[in-house]
């Protein structure tokens, strides 16, 4: 348990009722970790609305390839917001109890996803020359 | 790893600047909601004007009390961590990871129905 009376009511308490507090400036990285998570995914988000806007302003009828562009974008923004929380909760888990901290499964796929993207892009711009 | 100042709480807790790093991790984040609801509240607009106020009415002071809990936060974080109290918990990141999916929900709507 926590040292002090405040541990039974800190959320998600699953989390906090394992281990002991760790040192607070692992807490605080693992928090801007969590952060720079939200804010990959959300400039995945912004590309794939981007890449939708830029026909919808031009008054273009978006090919099939871009709109699978932009869904890809964002099916890959949602996946790493979707995730970085049970991360944050894992890590933070790990470092109460003095585990190894957990692997990051999603940044290989990120990592080549965003190759496979950044492909499609350039097909994209050479097909249609947006 | 004991704060250096007993009596006075002057400077920062400790030198690697941990609670401002992370603070100002809290606002980039912010700002790239704010700047990403602002860009698609745009695109809404030139659809529809009164769905994009109606967004804005609901979105926009979601962004400024999110600020105003982060800086509540970074209070709080400073007063645990010279205390050697636990660090506040994980309510905010969990409310800001589902505002992040739902945003993301919201552009592929987006994307889907222009």
């Amino acid at each position: 348990m926590a040292a002090d009376g405040t541990g039974g009511r800190r959320w998600p308490r699953r989390l906090y009722e394992v281990g002991d507090e760790p040192d607070p400036r692992f807490t605080l990285a693992n928090e801007r970790t969590f952060l720079a998570w939200i804010r990959t995914s959300l400039a995945l988000m912004a590309a794939g609305v981007g890449v939708e806007a830029l026909n919808a302003v031009a008054h273009e009828a978006g090919g099939p390839l871009r709109t699978a562009l932009a869904v890809l974008l964002l099916l890959g923004g949602v996946a790493c917001s979707a995730t970085a929380f049970g991360r944050w909760v894992a890590t933070e888990r790990a470092m109460r109890a003095g585990d190894a901290l957990p692997a990051p499964k999603l940044a290989p796929l990120l990592g080549f996803g965003l190759t496979a993207i950044g492909v499609m892009a350039c097909v994209l711009l050479f097909a249609t020359g947006i | 790893m004991s704060g250096e100042g007993p009596e006075e709480p002057r400077g920062p807790w400790d030198p690697g600047l941990q609670n401002e790093r992370t603070t100002l991790a809290w606002l980039r984040t912010i700002l790239s909601f704010a700047v990403g609801l602002l860009v698609l509240l745009r695109l809404i607009a030139h659809n529809s004007l009164a769905a994009a106020t109606a967004c804005a009415v609901f979105t926009l002071p979601l962004c400024a009390g999110i600020a105003l809990v982060t800086w509540r936060r970074h209070r709080r974080t400073e007063r645990s961590l010279r205390a050697e109290a636990p660090l506040p918990d994980g309510i905010l990141p969990a409310a800001v990871a589902v505002l992040a999916v739902l945003g993301g929900c919201t552009g592929l709507v987006y994307v889907l129905t222009t």
